[in-house]
């Protein structure tokens, strides 16, 4: 998951993108509104967290351009100013939630994750498909409901298949989601990645859970079910 | 106070009146004037003509001849006209002989000159001409005395009065109408200025729009200018509070970041976070009361249905897992005169907190009950609890809140407390949940 935080507080800015990064997403942050709005349309994100008192350009002037640009992915609006007129502001210019400051890290977390799996048609917080679950809360997996150790990487690759589903995702927008800028970007890497969670999920090869379609990426194939 | 229009009005029938007055006391005075001037005229026409016909013998006697007297009046009997000459001694020595009863005594005037009075009782005019006639060689002295009856006189008089009167009676009332319509015409634009006003305080109107006459627009432009000003001055205050909540809460937010921190634990972190959320509550609380613009004489109306449009709209993002289905019930065309800034308040916390509490459906109604404009939110959850009315008090200590509610609804009884209206915590007949009533007076 990638995720672009634009906050003008240092301090903060830095915190948020703390609790991205430890719940294992990949993170880009602005301080002002040019630079944001620049990351936000340009980069491939899954979700941007934008304060609403920007100096400069505005956060709900970066909601409507971003909008305006088409993207699609959600986004969260942090405001001190908790009166509706602000708050209704930002939810018309396209954000699809808000979190009022001070927040809780719990609460900033749950509603940033919440926002994640309903933009992939998830209900609940238990992504369920065939016999896997997948915790987002608690960050478990479990195979008919026997828990299943996976690695920081592996967590990331199986959640954004699953977000996913039924969808085909190509080896290069798995590397620009689930790897940051600096990490050496080998596709070679994807695949040792998708060859184990194949292993850990399907020891006896029956259920087949990716499809691998060559030259295009992959697809998880599991139905989903119903919450 | 009296009236502007009362006040000129008095003034001027008084002065109309003082006027009129004048005006027929000095037209009467004139008249009468110029009919006594042509009485004493014709007189001494009739001197002179009796004078023309009148001859001396030698014996110093006067004739007239019947025949040669000036006016035929002097002929008949009781016609009015009399004449008669005296000589020297104040004998009468010649009658008209329309004359009866006794002649008055006469003291003539110097040779060649005039008299003309008027003799009191008898109501008669008099004129009388001392003259000399050389009767002979021998000068004699003679006076000539011509009467008339004043009644023609008079009665011209009370004729001309009447009219006068009766003429002046009609213009002066023809002038009073004329001045009501040029009052109401001339007051026209400060009656329409005080119906405009009342629209701006009553909120049908945002400010005074008609064209005014050149005398009233520094007037009509200074109010615009002040209702202006005292929105946006109202928008600079929250502009103000709102930069104020945001440097405020974002090291708020990063403190809280802090106590999260594992490394902290046990009592120091318990007590860090209480301390924060005791920060936040205050500062919340004060902001929001600050904000809070309440009763203002010279408010905007606002349309309340865009607005419980836009906070459903932002109430089914929010809480999009719950699949909320809202139903609006807004009066079409409603006007609210609370300060839009208040009603979002008003309308999104209280829709905020039946969201949070609903299981499926939130039901608003908004509309006037008699003056008053009434609010009703209504949900499908599980009800207030017992003594709801303690939901209304936003105590300043972050332990005596209910988790997750209250805090909204403290707000909104703020608010509500600035209109100087009501709210009722009840529970829901149609939807079997909780029911917001709030109730704002109309002005």
């Amino acid at each position: 998951m990638r995720v672009l935080v634009i906050e003008d507080d240092p301090d903060l800015r830095e915190m948020v993108a703390k609790y991205f990064s430890d719940e294992g997403f990949v993170v880009d942050s602005a301080a002002e509104g040019e630079q944001g709005l620049y990351m936000a349309t340009e980069y491939p994100l899954d979700l941007a967290i934008v304060d609403l008192g920007l100096p400069k350009v505005s956060g709900v002037d970066i909601v409507k351009q971003v909008r305006k640009k088409g993207c699609a992915y959600p986004i969260l609006i942090l405001t001190a100013r908790d009166g509706w007129e602000s708050k209704v502001a930002g939810l018309e210019a396209g954000a699809d939630d808000y979190v009022v400051k001070p927040f809780h890290k719990e609460e900033l977390m749950a509603r940033a994750r919440a926002l994640v799996r309903r933009t992939g048609g998830w209900a609940s917080s238990r992504l369920e498909s065939g016999p896997v679950s997948l915790d987002t809360a608690a960050k478990s997996v479990t195979l008919n409901g026997a828990p299943i150790e996976l690695t920081a990487y592996e967590y990331r690759l199986l959640e954004y298949l699953l977000l996913h589903a039924g969808k085909v995702v190509s080896k290069s927008t798995l590397t620009e989601h689930l790897y940051s800028e600096d990490m050496e970007r080998d596709s070679n890497v994807i695949e040792v990645f998708v060859r184990r969670l194949r292993t850990k999920l399907d020891p006896e090869d029956s259920l087949h859970p990716i499809e691998t379609l060559r030259g295009q990426g992959y697809r998880w194939m599991l139905p989903r079910t119903p919450a | 106070m009296v009236s502007l229009q009362t006040r000129l009005l008095l003034a001027a029938t008084a002065v109309l009146l003082l006027f009129t007055v004048l005006c027929a006391a000095g037209l009467e005075s004139a008249f009468q004037q110029a009919a006594l001037r042509a009485e004493e005229d014709r007189l001494r026409g009739i001197v002179y003509g009796l004078l023309g016909a009148a001859e001396a013998d030698a014996a110093g006697a006067l004739e007239l001849n019947d025949g040669d007297l000036p006016e035929q009046r002097l002929m008949r009997h009781e016609s009015g006209l009399e004449a008669a000459i005296y000589d020297q001694a104040g004998k009468p020595v010649w009658r008209s002989p329309s004359q009866s009863g006794a002649l008055p005594v006469v003291i003539g005037p110097e040779v060649g000159k005039w008299k003309f009075e008027r003799l009191g009782e008898a109501g008669r005019f008099a004129l009388t001409f001392g003259l000399r006639w050389l009767v002979g060689d021998k000068p004699t002295r003679y006076t000539v005395l011509v009467l008339e009856d004043s009644a023609a006189y008079e009665e011209q008089l009370a004729t001309f009065r009447r009219t006068l009167r009766l003429w002046l009676a009609a213009a002066a009332a023809g002038l009073l109408v004329a001045l009501v319509l040029v009052l109401r015409w001339g007051l026209g634009p400060i009656r329409r200025l005080v119906r405009e006003l009342r629209g701006v305080e009553t909120g049908t109107q945002g400010q005074i729009d008609a064209p005014y006459p050149r005398e009233l627009t520094p007037l009509t432009g200074a109010l615009n200018a002040m209702i202006r000003s005292e929105r946006s001055q109202l928008q600079r205050y929250r502009n103000a509070l709102g930069d104020l909540a945001h440097s405020l809460k974002t090291p708020l937010a990063v403190l809280r970041g802090l106590v999260s921190d594992p490394q902290l634990s046990g009592e120091p972190r318990r007590q860090l976070d209480e301390q924060v959320a005791r920060m936040q509550q205050i500062a919340d609380h004060q902001l929001s009361r600050a904000a809070t613009a309440g009763r203002r004489a010279l408010s905007q109306p606002v349309a309340v249905q865009p607005i419980a449009e836009k906070l459903a709209m932002a109430m089914k993002k929010v809480y999009a897992d719950k699949h909320l289905h809202f139903d609006l019930a807004v009066a079409p065309r409603l006007q609210a005169r609370v300060d839009p800034g208040d009603l979002h308040e008003l309308l999104g916390n209280t829709l905020d907190n039946a969201a949070k509490w609903a299981r499926a459906h939130v039901l608003l109604r908004a509309g006037r009950s008699g003056s008053a404009l009434e609010f009703v939110v209504e949900d499908d959850g599980r009800g207030f609890p017992e003594n709801p009315e303690r939901l209304l008090e936003r105590g300043a200590r972050a332990d005596t809140r209910v988790p997750g509610q209250g805090l909204g609804l403290a707000s909104v009884n703020d608010i509500v407390q600035a209109y100087e209206g009501t709210i009722a915590l009840e529970r829901s007949e149609a939807l079997r949940g909780a029911r917001v009533v709030l109730r704002i007076p109309a002005a």
